[in-house]
């Protein structure tokens, strides 16, 4: 469970920190979902893949939408990307205790720490879960973080926003997702979409759009089990019977935090394999903070290495180390390579 | 028949449209030989520029993937006899849908097509419809009248889309504590049900995600928003990158039961057929059940606004005429309420009403027609129609294929008999044949794919059949297009990657350069490392799934076999030979504009 330090805020400048940190956290949690996802072979898992895939693409949304309040109060939004194993963005972490996220294959840890990262203030006692998962509150989830920001922004006069400021939208993707922030109420629809997306509601693990929200989509994964409806119980859901169908066995047979990994033994296709994911993932990052600095259509090139990182990663997950029985992953180390980064 | 019986149930959101549009025009796409109509040489790259400079000529989308999805979409309401209710557990259940939009004609509009793989109404572990395809949806009654105040490119018509889902595939109905779906779920139980067919309209079609653009009331204006957004997408598309400009609609739908008999890919009941020179009107469906009389208007009346305040045509009368157009009974009447955008949003177009029970048994075999209170007649019954099995055929050179369309009266499978026009038409009827009905009720005729082309077919049942010279009106006629693609002489072709390249790839490469994303086109290493991933998504086998590739399903057989024997070869070196495209440029005749190639004319042809 992820927990944001309580801060009061009473200026601006608090909202642009407390925004700030939310974009670093919905950036950071990409790369550890990332390399949970392409760990799993094509074809295997359809499942898992596709649970975790939905995930990561709302978690894109929330990071736009984020970057959108901070730009229509007049903030100019930094992505910093974090390194692995090591903590978010902000001073997270739960119980006081700053939470390190570290990049793992497909696996129950994995799911864990996904789990942790998307926990709910109260966790809905659902049969299984109840044994397994508590929960002690000491300072802040996702959820009460960006409620607190959303009851400071509520006070803002009119002026406070800035209209069309270095907005990103849907035209391009994510149809129905993005949309530009101009007024509180944009800003009050985009924090309830993030928080419901990531917790659900507060009895039950549905989002705003009646989806399952994440923290039970890595739930059903992390028990092999589809949460599922039980009219006329207590809790409303259960965990399973219907098995999700994970084959933790199906997995690239990955090492965990490749940043903390030596290359320089590896064989030279290994090697190969990192330098593309590096280059692909520093173009990504310059061209997202481009596009959400005032050019979106540099949105589009971002996505394009998006593409060039996953047939990196492809890569990469396929082949292998020094060690013949295992096989490397991307480091997701920002290392700016191009003229145009801007970090 | 079919959806307009209950149970059903009924949803409601919107759709993106991402087709790559440039294979539209003439002068970019030769869909004769399924290629690139090519300039002398010209590399694939500068075609690739000429297709992003067509842009500030209505080529809106050259960056598109073809995926066409779902998003705000939701389960609206269910009818279990009792009219639309709101307070089933399965109302406002999230509608997944995920396909990717073809053309079976590149030229025209009236033949489109959304392949996919599965259709999801709720949620794994909640109430849930859950889908498999059967068969590819299908457009049908596209409706040019529809949204007169959103005047941009296509963006006045809407169009019906409509597929079933067999049980015998692997439908799911987890009903739960939604007492609509455990209806439904009982219902399908039935041994003459096959499965649930679904029909939803789309309308009020979006572009550069601006409603604005389509506002033709101040026509300078409208152009100059239009430049500047066409100039902006250029701007981005020359600035590289991954630049899709999906197009939106509006949509409502209704999920009901597929029983036998019925048609799949286009509504079998009893067709009111929008009247010529009438109030804008579509042509509406109608089912009588017992003293129900079931009206779906989901492509019928039109809007006035951009607001979509749907035309107040005020009481309109649902009339049982005879044989001679005399009336003989009234059946009963809809007023505004009934039909206005409230309702239209709340049923999906769905209008039910209470008959008396003579008055139902006169209509059993009656034209039905729809009438205003002024005496305008908007629509009125044809009680015979015949309607193809495969609505859009693909075919390679040299094969024959045999078309089968099924003859209904009132929504009914005819017997033996029936005689059946057959009315081949491309921009104006040119050949007809007549056949009569066998004892299942279809015709059945060869489809001989002698060159590369696309054709219609229109089917005129009955004795005194008229041939509508102008081709095809789908509003009023049914039709099966057949595409065949040609021989381009492949086979004798050596698998050099040169000849793969400038005489397969090229087209896919130059034309969809979201395809860069995936697979380098023009790497020959890349594609050979990926020969047997690209086996797979070429095979034939294959051909109705979201990853067929090409997407718009021309891959002619020669060009697949050149691909096969190249893939089967020794690895290439990897090099980029794009600069080794040269051909011709194959010309285009010019056309007379016809009544029938207006929906080549939406895309600029």
């Amino acid at each position: 469970m992820i927990r944001l330090q309580a801060r009061p805020l009473e200026t601006l400048q608090d909202a642009y920190d407390l925004l700030q940190t939310a974009i670093g956290v919905e950036f950071g949690t990409l790369p550890p979902y990332l390399y949970a996802l392409f760990s799993i072979p094509p074809g295997k898992n359809p499942a898992a893949g596709a649970r975790i895939r939905s995930v990561m693409l709302q978690e894109m949304v929330h990071m736009c939408l984020a970057c959108n309040i901070l730009n229509a109060l007049g903030g100019a939004p930094k992505l910093t990307p974090p390194t692995y194993p090591g903590p978010l963005p902000g001073d997270i972490g739960p119980h006081g205790t700053p939470l390190d996220i570290h990049l793992l294959p497909l696996s129950r840890d994995a799911m864990q720490q996904a789990m942790k990262i998307e926990e709910p203030e109260k966790v809905p006692d659902f049969p299984v879960l109840k044994a397994s998962l508590a929960a002690g509150p000491q300072a802040m989830t996702i959820g009460q973080f960006y409620t607190m920001l959303d009851a400071y922004l509520a006070t803002l006069p009119p002026a406070a926003w800035h209209v069309d400021r270095n907005q990103i939208t849907d035209s391009q993707f994510f149809a129905g997702q993005i949309f530009a922030v101009n007024s509180y109420a944009d800003a009050n629809l985009a924090i309830t979409q993030i928080i419901s997306e990531g917790e659900g509601a507060p009895d039950n693990p549905l989002d705003f759009q009646n989806d399952i929200a994440h923290f039970y989509r890595f739930g059903e994964v992390f028990y092999d089990r589809v949460l599922t409806k039980a009219p006329g119980t207590e809790t409303g859901y259960t965990w399973g019977p219907e098995p999700l169908g994970v084959d933790w066995d199906a997995v690239y047979p990955a090492i965990s935090d490749p940043g903390e990994h030596d290359f320089s033994n590896d064989p030279p296709e290994a090697q190969a394999a990192q330098a593309a994911c590096d280059a692909a993932y520093a173009e990504m990052v310059d061209e997202l903070q481009r596009a959400i600095s005032g050019e979106p259509g540099r949105m589009g090139n971002a996505a394009q290495a998006m593409f060039d990182l996953r047939m990196a990663m492809l890569v990469a997950f396929r082949s292998p180390l020094a060690d013949p029985t295992k096989v490397s992953g991307p480091t997701f180390l920002y290392k700016p390579t191009t003229e145009g980064a801007v970090l | 028949m079919s959806v307009l019986e209950t149970p059903h149930i009924l949803f409601r959101g919107k759709v993106a449209w991402d087709p790559i549009t440039t294979n539209n025009y003439s002068t970019m796409y030769d869909e004769a030989t399924a290629s690139w109509a090519q300039i002398p040489a010209e590399t694939a790259q500068g075609f690739r520029d000429e297709a992003i400079t067509a842009v500030e000529n209505g080529n809106w989308n050259p960056g598109g993937t073809h995926r066409s999805s779902f998003f705000d979409t939701q389960i609206s309401g269910v009818d279990t006899g009792g009219g639309v209710a709101t307070v089933d557990p399965f109302v406002g259940a999230p509608v997944g849908f995920q396909g990717m939009l073809v053309d079976c004609e590149p030229y025209g509009a009236f033949s489109s097509q959304l392949f996919f793989d599965t259709l999801s109404l709720g949620i794994a572990g909640g109430c849930r419809i859950y889908a498999p395809r059967t068969t590819r949806f299908t457009a049908r009654y596209i409706n040019f009248r529809r949204n007169g105040a959103n005047r941009m490119i296509a963006g006045v018509a809407s169009v019906i889309w409509q597929t079933a889902f067999a049980k015998t595939d692997g439908l799911q109905i987890d009903a739960f504590d939604s007492p609509a779906l455990q209806a439904l779920a009982t219902a399908i139980e039935d041994p003459d049900v096959l499965g649930l067919t679904v029909r939803w309209n789309s309308y009020f079609t979006v572009y550069y995600d601006d409603p604005t653009l389509g506002d033709a009331s101040d026509p300078v204006r409208q152009k100059q928003r239009q430049a500047a957004s066409a100039a902006a997408l250029q701007s981005k598309l020359r600035g590289g990158g991954f630049q899709p400009n999906p197009a939106r609609s509006d949509v409502v739908g209704v999920v009901g039961l597929w029983r036998k008999g019925e048609p799949i890919h286009e509504p079998g009941d009893r067709a009111l057929l929008s009247s010529e020179g009438a109030t804008a009107f579509g042509t509406a469906f109608a089912r009588i059940d017992g003293d129900t009389l079931t009206l779906d208007l989901g492509n019928s009346v039109s809007e006035v606004d951009q607001a979509l305040t749907k035309q107040d045509l005020g009481s309109i009368d649902v009339v049982a005429l005879d044989s001679d157009g005399k009336d003989l009974a009234t059946l009963g009447s809809l007023t505004y309420a009934d039909y206005d955008q409230a309702a239209y949003e709340s049923a999906s177009g769905l209008v039910t009403l209470k008959l008396d029970p003579a008055a139902a048994k006169i209509a059993a075999d009656a034209d039905l027609c729809l009438r205003q209170s002024n005496g305008t007649v908007l629509a009125t019954e044809a009680a015979l129609r015949a309607i193809p099995l495969v609505p859009n055929l693909y075919l390679d050179q040299g094969d024959t294929a045999t078309a089968v369309a099924q003859v209904y009266a009132r929504g009914v499978p005819v017997g033996a008999g029936v005689p059946v026009t057959i009315a081949a038409s491309a921009s104006s009827v040119t050949v007809t044949s007549v056949s009569q009905t066998d004892a299942n009720g279809q015709v059945s005729f060869d489809v001989i794919g002698s060159q590369g082309q696309v054709n219609g077919f229109v089917f005129v049942p009955g004795a005194d059949a008229v041939v509508p010279v102008g081709g095809i009106d789908p509003q009023v006629t049914t039709y099966m297009y057949a595409r065949t693609l040609p021989d381009n002489g492949l086979d004798q072709a050596p698998a050099t990657w040169a000849n793969v390249y400038n005489a397969v790839l090229i087209n896919w490469y130059a034309m969809a350069p979201c395809m860069d994303n995936w697979l380098r086109l023009d790497d020959p290493a890349q594609v050979h490392a990926y020969g047997p991933m690209l086996k797979t998504l070429t095979d034939p086998v294959n051909f109705e799934l979201f990853r067929y590739m090409p997407v718009v399903r021309d891959m002619t057989a020669d060009s697949r076999r050149l691909l096969y024997r190249f893939l089967d070869g020794p690895a290439p070196g990897a090099m980029k030979v794009a600069a080794m495209a040269t051909a011709t440029l194959v010309a285009e005749p010019e056309h007379e504009p016809t009544n029938a190639e207006l929906s080549r004319a939406m895309r600029g042809n």
